[in-house]
């Protein structure tokens, strides 16, 4: 064998081996998600969500004989920060999709530089109407419920339960505090509500009882907020010292009352109504798997953020396999119009403004001192949650 | 220190022929040109191996030295510590993004805008700030700093919480010449070019009169008046000047990465700024520059390992307050003049 043949023997194997490693090269997600600061617990539900699906997909053989690999970055919930993460998995770890942004500010940044670098992103957290409407872009899709789609499921039941309802506002002097207030205030005044006044306090306010003689003498049947965190455990306590809960539904925005403030608010949550994509008491049997599954692996109930996470993976691979592969093009196309399961019940990727359309539910927190539930108290189809498409960039 | 500082700089001129004025740059100035060489080498490094990603990243550390010099500006030379200077570098940013956006995609627009409102308000937070002295002097730059981040957050005009994103890439022309923003390289190093200018320009008007008696404020601000000069007036125009260098910087930010947020003016962004003069080395105006590099390269590098990058950053903080009490670039300095042999203390 002459030198020649051997190189040419060498070069025909090394051939074959590169052509049998792409086929079976793994399928690279990148996710950029707050993993450190105030953001983290959305962080690693997200994170949860992510694993346990890639998990289950890579078990049952991967997409298309490939493995999906999973590549987390931190982004500190910093646009900043989010968009030099986002640039570095896209340019040296060449990933193929890329999500896990959690405040609307980086989702749209890193929007931005996803169509600059020909890629598509998703959000599975970020819920400002702006990312689908006047900011939307082609290389951007949303997996879960945006802010409007959650006012209009609130909306809808209460018009059924308590119709003709006099509704009271009280939200956090903020801009997201005020729009979400106004994106409520019109959804339900379309289906009959009869505003009786509306009041905004500060963002971290220590004393809300002297906005209570504006909301006694308004006489409301129903009260809206969309306080968060510290405010709301503040704002529900001080209103059961006042008695002020007696014959009032307390209704709010879908971050009002999350597993993470539900144990310092205590009893003064219960009977709290929001209008939400998930709960984790959803009685379907997709949903009691995904539980069963999701508490066996991570010794906790997952919420709407590792829902909606997990079932993204399910979306990205029924993409990939109409698409034929990860190209941008194709993919896109793939993706929109396209109905998946997920433990939520189906979803459908709207081609028009890449928002999914999905069941929308009324959620009641049932608390009584120990333990709290998210019981599901109405459905609201996706049809009539999801409004019109505003998109008009693509 | 100081005094042989002035020593110095009065028996040079004697002394030194026009021939031998290479070799009376200070070591200062030699760690700078051999700081611009390296990043030299790098840009050539990585436009061979085509790695746009790390002359974008290398962008990003030097557009954060300009804010870093600014901070050593105040900290270093006039020995005010600013806790509210991204307050100027998110300022800059946000009247370069709108110009860019909505009124001409010009370069020289943005960067003419963004000087003339770093003036304006450095102008009205220097005569507030310079009311008062020391640890309250911080805290009044860091409340302007906060009060300037949640309006911008709550402005919807202005994208409130989200930002607003859309920033064109731009070409910017010299005359015949015109480059690309989109371009890493190019881009890159029309910002090494700016950083190397805003570098000579300061360090030249630090060791003239102006630069000497901030040292005065510095080591006493209560005798300057007997020498026959008005301090207040220094101080406002060092802040006014540590402003304009900070908006500058903020405008080339949109440039770089379409977007502004309100997260560019908020504490973290002035606090790293502080972090990074500390460990690159305080009034060495280089040190910034270096520091910058070093923990943007550090945070992009350990952030990918773990998500406790922050304790990783705050321990080298630490280690170099308590071992480098004059940062890299100091220690550095002081190993260099110990070699020589000579006794010069950095300027």
């Amino acid at each position: 064998m002459t030198k020649t043949t051997l190189l040419g023997t060498a070069a025909l194997v090394l051939l074959g081996l590169a052509g049998g490693a792409s086929a079976a090269d793994p399928i690279r997600i990148g996710v950029v998600t707050p993993l450190s600061g105030t953001y983290a617990p959305i962080g690693q539900q997200v994170r949860w969500g992510l694993e346990l699906a890639t998990k289950e997909v890579n078990a049952a053989g991967g997409i298309m004989g490939r493995q999906i690999e999973l590549l987390f970055e931190d982004e500190e919930a910093n646009p900043a920060v989010a968009t030099q993460k986002a640039e570095k998995l896209f340019q040296v770890n060449k990933v193929d999709f890329l999500t896990g942004t959690v405040n609307s500010g980086s989702t749209l940044a890193v929007g931005q530089l996803a169509e600059r670098n020909g890629r598509l992103i998703a959000t599975t957290v970020s819920f400002s109407d702006a990312i689908t409407t006047d900011k939307c872009s082609p290389n951007v899709f949303r997996v879960n419920a945006r802010a409007g789609q959650q006012s209009a499921a609130l909306a809808e039941w209460l018009a059924k339960d308590k119709p003709k309802a006099k509704v009271y506002y009280l939200g956090p002097d903020y801009e997201m505090g005020r729009s979400t207030v106004a994106a409520f205030k019109a959804a339900a005044e379309k289906t009959g509500a009869q505003s009786t006044g509306e009041v905004f306090a500060p963002l971290g306010s220590k004393d809300y009882s002297q906005y209570f003689g504006q909301l006694r003498a308004a006489r409301p049947s129903v009260l809206y907020t969309s306080t968060a965190g510290n405010d709301t455990v503040r704002l529900l306590t001080q209103m059961s010292e006042y008695g002020l809960l007696r014959n009032l539904t307390i209704v709010g925005a879908s971050g009002t009352v999350t597993a993470q403030n539900i144990g310092a608010i205590g009893k003064a949550a219960d009977g709290f109504v929001t209008g939400v994509g998930y709960s984790a008491e959803l009685d379907t049997p997709e949903n009691k798997a995904f539980v069963a599954a999701f508490r066996k692996a991570y010794d906790t109930a997952p919420d709407l953020y590792g829902a909606d996470s997990y079932g993204l993976i399910g979306f990205f691979k029924a993409a990939v396999e109409k698409a034929g592969g990860t190209d941008t093009d194709p993919l896109r196309k793939a993706m929109e119009g396209l109905s998946w399961n997920t433990p939520q019940g189906t979803k459908t990727m709207r081609a028009g403004d890449h928002q999914a359309v999905q069941d929308m539910y009324a959620v009641r927190i049932a608390a009584d001192g120990g333990s709290n539930r998210f019981d599901v108290v109405g459905t609201v189809p996706g049809d009539a949650a999801i409004g019109p498409d505003q998109c008009t960039r693509f | 220190m100081h005094e042989a500082t002035t020593l110095r700089t009065l028996s040079d001129p004697g002394r030194a022929g026009p021939a031998s004025r290479l070799s009376r740059l200070a070591p200062v100035h030699w760690l700078a040109l051999a700081f611009l060489a390296v990043a030299l080498g790098f840009a050539a490094v990585a436009w061979a191996t085509g790695n746009g990603f790390y002359l974008r990243l290398a962008t990003e550390a030097l557009i954060f030295a300009g804010l870093a010099m600014s901070v050593d500006l105040l900290l270093g030379y006039t020995g005010l510590l600013s806790l509210g200077q991204a307050l100027y570098f998110g300022l800059g940013a946000y009247v370069s993004a709108l110009v860019l956006r909505d009124v001409s995609p010009s370069f020289w627009l943005a960067m003419g805008a963004a000087l003339l409102s770093g003036v304006l308000a450095g102008l009205i937070g220097g005569v507030i700030a310079n009311r008062v002295k020391g640890v309250y002097f911080a805290l009044i730059t860091f409340g302007l700093a906060q009060v300037a981040a949640k309006s911008v957050y709550n402005t919807h005009a202005l994208g409130a919480s989200d930002g607003l994103i859309g920033i064109p890439q731009i070409q910017v022309g010299f005359g015949p010449f015109s480059l690309d923003t989109a371009d890493p390289l190019s881009f890159f190093l029309l910002v090494l070019a700016l950083t190397v200018a805003a570098y000579a320009g300061l360090a030249y008007l630090m060791d003239a009169p102006f630069g000497r008696t901030l040292a005065a404020i510095r080591a006493n601000e209560r005798r300057v008046p007997f020498l026959g000069f008005n301090a207040w007036r220094y101080k406002l125009a060092v802040y006014v000047l540590a402003a304009c260098v900070a908006a500058l910087a903020g405008a080339l930010y949109p440039m770089l990465r379409g977007f502004v947020s309100p997260e560019l003016m908020f504490f973290e962004t002035s606090g790293n700024a502080v972090i990074t003069v500390i460990v690159g080395g305080v009034g060495t105006l280089v040190g910034p520059v270096v520091g910058s590099l070093l923990l943007t390269a550090l945070r992009s590098v350990v952030g990918s390992w773990t998500e406790h990058h922050l304790i990783v950053v705050g321990v080298i903080f630490m280690l170099s307050v308590i071992f480098l009490r004059k940062g890299l670039v100091g220690a550095l300095l002081a190993r260099l003049s110990r070699r020589n042999g000579q006794g010069r203390s950095t300027p």
